[in-house]
C-alpha cells in the first residue's frame, strides 16, 4: 500500500470523481453533448489526407465523414475545441500545483527508450480500437456510461477486462 | 428554455468544458502513465474511482433533469451502440490502454504536463486513427455493420429506466466502498454523505416507475415542432439546398417498391418505411424526408424524431410539389411582379434539375430522369463522434 501513486497532493479521487460528473451532466445540459478525445484525432486525419490529397479524402468512405466542414476548419470542430481546452487546463493545473516537469515518466523497469516504445504501441492500438468501438473512455465509457447507453456498458467490462489482462501478462512491476 | 442549449457557437462551451475537464484529470493525477499502471495492478484505485464516481453523479443528474423535465434527451448525442465491432474495438482500445498506462484523453493531460511519453502516446493515437481509418474498406464485414445510435440498457434489458439507475447507483457505490477499502488509509466515513444521496437519489428514481427515459419532455416539443411548422421543408427550399451543397444534406425517400427507372430527387436515399428506425444518423446531417404525398414521410419524420434526430424535415407535399414546383414549374397567371419574379427565380432553379418551366401546367414527369441523378451527389454519411 506504501507505493501508492497517491500523497503527491493529487485531489480526492471521490472529489475529483464527483466534479467530473457535474462537468459531464453541465455538457450534457449546455451542449447537449459530453466529453470526448478519439473523435479529435479522427478529425485530425481525415483533415491531414484532406489537406495532402483532397480528392482521395473526399471519395473516402470513412474519411469524408470526418472532414471538418466549418468555415474554420479543424478548429471549428467541438472536438477539437474541447481537447485544445483539455490541454491549457491540464498545463495550468500542474504548473499552480508544480507538477510541470519536462520527461519521459517510466512506469515500471521498462527504461525511458522502452516507455516511448510502449507508449507509440499502446497508442496505436488505442487509436485503432476506439475507431472500431466508436469511442473511447471519455467519450464512449464516462459519457455513455452516464446515459445509460448499451454500448458504453459494453465496452467498460471489455476493455477495462484486456487492460488488467495485458497488465498481469507483463508482469508490469511499479516504479 | 430546456436545455440543452444549442445556440451557442462551439467555442463558447467546448473550449471552458476541455478545460475544466483537463484540470480535474491533472489534479486527481490521472495524467500520470504511474497513476493508471498502479491502478492495472491493483495497488491504486484512482480510475476505477474517478470513473465510478463521474458515471454515477452525471447519470443521476440526466436522470433527474429529464424527469423534472429540464431535459430533453431526444437532443442530446448518445454514443453509438454496434456489438461485434465495439466488443473488438474494446479488446485492442484495452490491451493499447494498459501498455501505454495512458488513454487518448490522460495521453493529453500527460503530453500538456511536459511528458515525453503522453506526446509519443498521442503520435500512437494519431497513427492507429489514420491506418484504421484508412484501411477502413479493408476492414469489411467489421466496418459495414450498421451502428445502433439509440440503443440504451433499459430498452435492451427489458427494465424500467429507474431500476436500471437505481443497479448502476448502488453497484457504483459498492465498487467505490470496495476500492476505498483496497486503497486503504481512506477512511470510508468520509465518503458517506455523497454516497447516501447518490443511494437517495438511485433508489427514489426506481421509485419514479419511469419506463424509459426522455418520454414527457420529447413528447412536448415533438408537439410543440408539429404545431409550429417548424418540421417541414418545402420543395423550392430542398432545391436550394440541393443547389447550394448544403453539407451534410441527406434526402430519404421511404416509398416502397421503387422501379430502377421511377424518379428519384437527385441523391436519395432509398429507406422504406421499415428501415427508418435502424436509419444511422450523425448529428451535423439534415434529413429531409419525402413520399408521394407525404404521409409516409410524416410517419417516417415521427420515428427518426422519437429516436431523438432533431434535424430531419419532412418535404411539403412530397414528390408532387418537386414536380410540381421544380421539375414542371407554371408560369402564374397573374403578372404581378412579385409572382413573375418568382417564377423567373424557380425557373433558373428547375433548369439546375433538368426541370422544364412552361406556360401550361405540364404532365407530372415520374420516370426518365436518370442523368439528373448525378447533378448532386448524396453527401457521405458522418458516423458519431467520440
Amino acid at each position: 500500500m506504501t507505493t501508492s501513486a497517491r500523497g503527491r497532493g493529487y485531489t480526492d479521487p471521490i472529489m475529483g470523481g464527483v466534479a467530473l460528473g457535474l462537468l459531464l451532466f453541465g455538457a450534457i445540459m449546455l451542449a447537449g453533448r459530453g466529453l470526448g478525445a478519439s473523435g479529435a484525432f479522427a478529425s485530425g486525419a481525415a483533415a491531414a489526407v484532406h489537406t495532402v490529397a483532397p480528392k482521395a479524402a473526399e471519395a473516402h468512405p470513412y474519411l469524408s465523414a470526418w472532414i471538418p466542414t466549418g468555415r474554420r476548419g479543424l478548429v471549428g470542430e467541438w472536438i477539437v475545441l474541447e481537447l485544445l481546452g483539455v490541454v491549457a487546463g491540464a498545463w495550468l493545473s500542474a504548473r499552480l500545483a508544480g507538477r510541470l516537469h519536462r520527461g519521459v515518466e517510466t512506469v515500471a523497469a521498462e527504461g525511458k527508450r522502452g516507455r516511448l516504445v510502449q507508449a507509440l504501441i499502446g497508442g496505436t492500438l488505442m487509436g485503432g480500437g476506439a475507431r472500431l468501438a466508436h469511442g473511447c473512455t471519455s467519450g464512449l465509457a464516462l459519457t455513455g456510461g452516464a446515459l445509460l447507453a448499451t454500448g458504453a456498458w459494453l465496452f467498460i467490462p471489455v476493455a477495462f477486462g484486456a487492460a488488467f489482462l495485458t497488465a498481469y501478462l507483463m508482469r508490469r512491476v511499479a516504479a | 428554455m430546456m436545455a440543452p442549449l444549442y445556440d451557442l457557437p462551439a467555442g463558447v462551451l467546448a473550449i471552458p468544458v476541455g478545460f475544466a475537464f483537463g484540470v480535474i484529470l491533472e489534479r486527481v493525477g490521472l495524467g500520470s502513465a504511474r497513476t493508471i499502471t498502479q491502478q492495472l495492478v491493483a495497488r491504486d484505485f484512482t480510475v476505477i474511482t474517478v470513473m465510478f464516481s463521474a458515471i454515477v453523479t452525471a447519470m443521476l443528474g440526466v436522470f433527474w433533469a429529464d424527469h423534472l423535465g429540464w431535459l430533453d434527451l431526444s437532443r442530446v448525442t448518445l454514443p453509438s451502440t454496434d456489438m461485434v465491432p465495439q466488443l473488438i474495438g474494446a479488446l485492442l482500445f484495452g490491451a493499447g490502454f494498459a501498455i501505454a498506462s495512458l488513454c487518448p484523453g490522460t495521453a493529453c493531460v500527460s503530453a500538456a504536463t511536459g511528458k515525453g511519453d503522453g506526446l509519443v502516446t498521442i503520435g500512437g493515437l494519431f497513427l492507429g486513427t489514420l491506418v484504421t481509418s484508412l484501411f477502413w474498406p479493408q476492414l469489411g464485414a467489421l466496418a459495414e455493420r450498421a451502428p445502433h445510435d439509440n440503443a440504451t440498457l433499459p430498452v435492451d434489458l427489458h427494465l424500467p429506466v429507474g431500476i436500471v439507475v437505481a443497479a448502476i447507483t448502488i453497484l457504483g457505490v459498492a465498487t467505490l466502498f470496495m476500492a476505498g477499502r483496497l486503497q486503504g488509509g481512506r477512511a470510508p466515513f468520509r465518503v458517506s454523505p455523497l454516497a447516501a444521496i447518490a443511494l437517495a437519489l438511485g433508489v427514489l428514481a426506481a421509485a419514479t416507475g419511469r419506463a424509459t427515459l426522455a418520454s414527457a419532455a420529447t413528447l412536448r416539443q415533438i408537439g410543440a415542432e408539429i404545431d409550429s411548422g417548424s418540421d417541414h421543408v418545402d420543395a423550392i427550399a430542398l432545391a436550394e439546398w440541393i443547389r447550394a451543397r448544403k453539407p451534410h444534406l441527406r434526402i430519404v425517400d421511404v416509398r416502397d417498391d421503387l422501379a430502377a427507372d421511377d424518379y428519384r430527387i437527385p441523391g436519395a436515399e432509398e429507406v422504406p418505411l421499415q428501415r427508418i428506425a435502424a436509419l444511422s444518423v450523425r448529428p451535423s446531417d439534415t434529413i429531409v424526408i419525402y413520399s408521394d404525398g407525404g404521409g409516409h414521410a410524416a410517419q417516417a419524420w415521427l420515428i427518426l424524431r422519437q429516436r431523438g434526430v432533431a434535424t430531419a424535415y419532412v418535404l411539403r407535399d412530397g414528390l408532387e410539389a418537386w414536380e410540381d414546383e421544380i421539375m414542371a414549374p407554371r408560369r402564374p397567371d397573374s403578372t404581378d411582379a412579385v409572382a413573375v419574379a418568382r417564377f423567373q427565380y424557380v425557373r433558373e432553379l428547375a433548369s439546375f434539375f433538368g426541370g422544364r418551366p412552361s406556360n401550361e401546367r405540364a404532365a407530372p414527369r415520374r420516370n426518365g430522369a436518370d442523368s439528373l441523378a448525378k447533378t448532386a451527389p448524396a453527401p457521405p454519411k458522418r458516423r458519431k463522434a467520440c
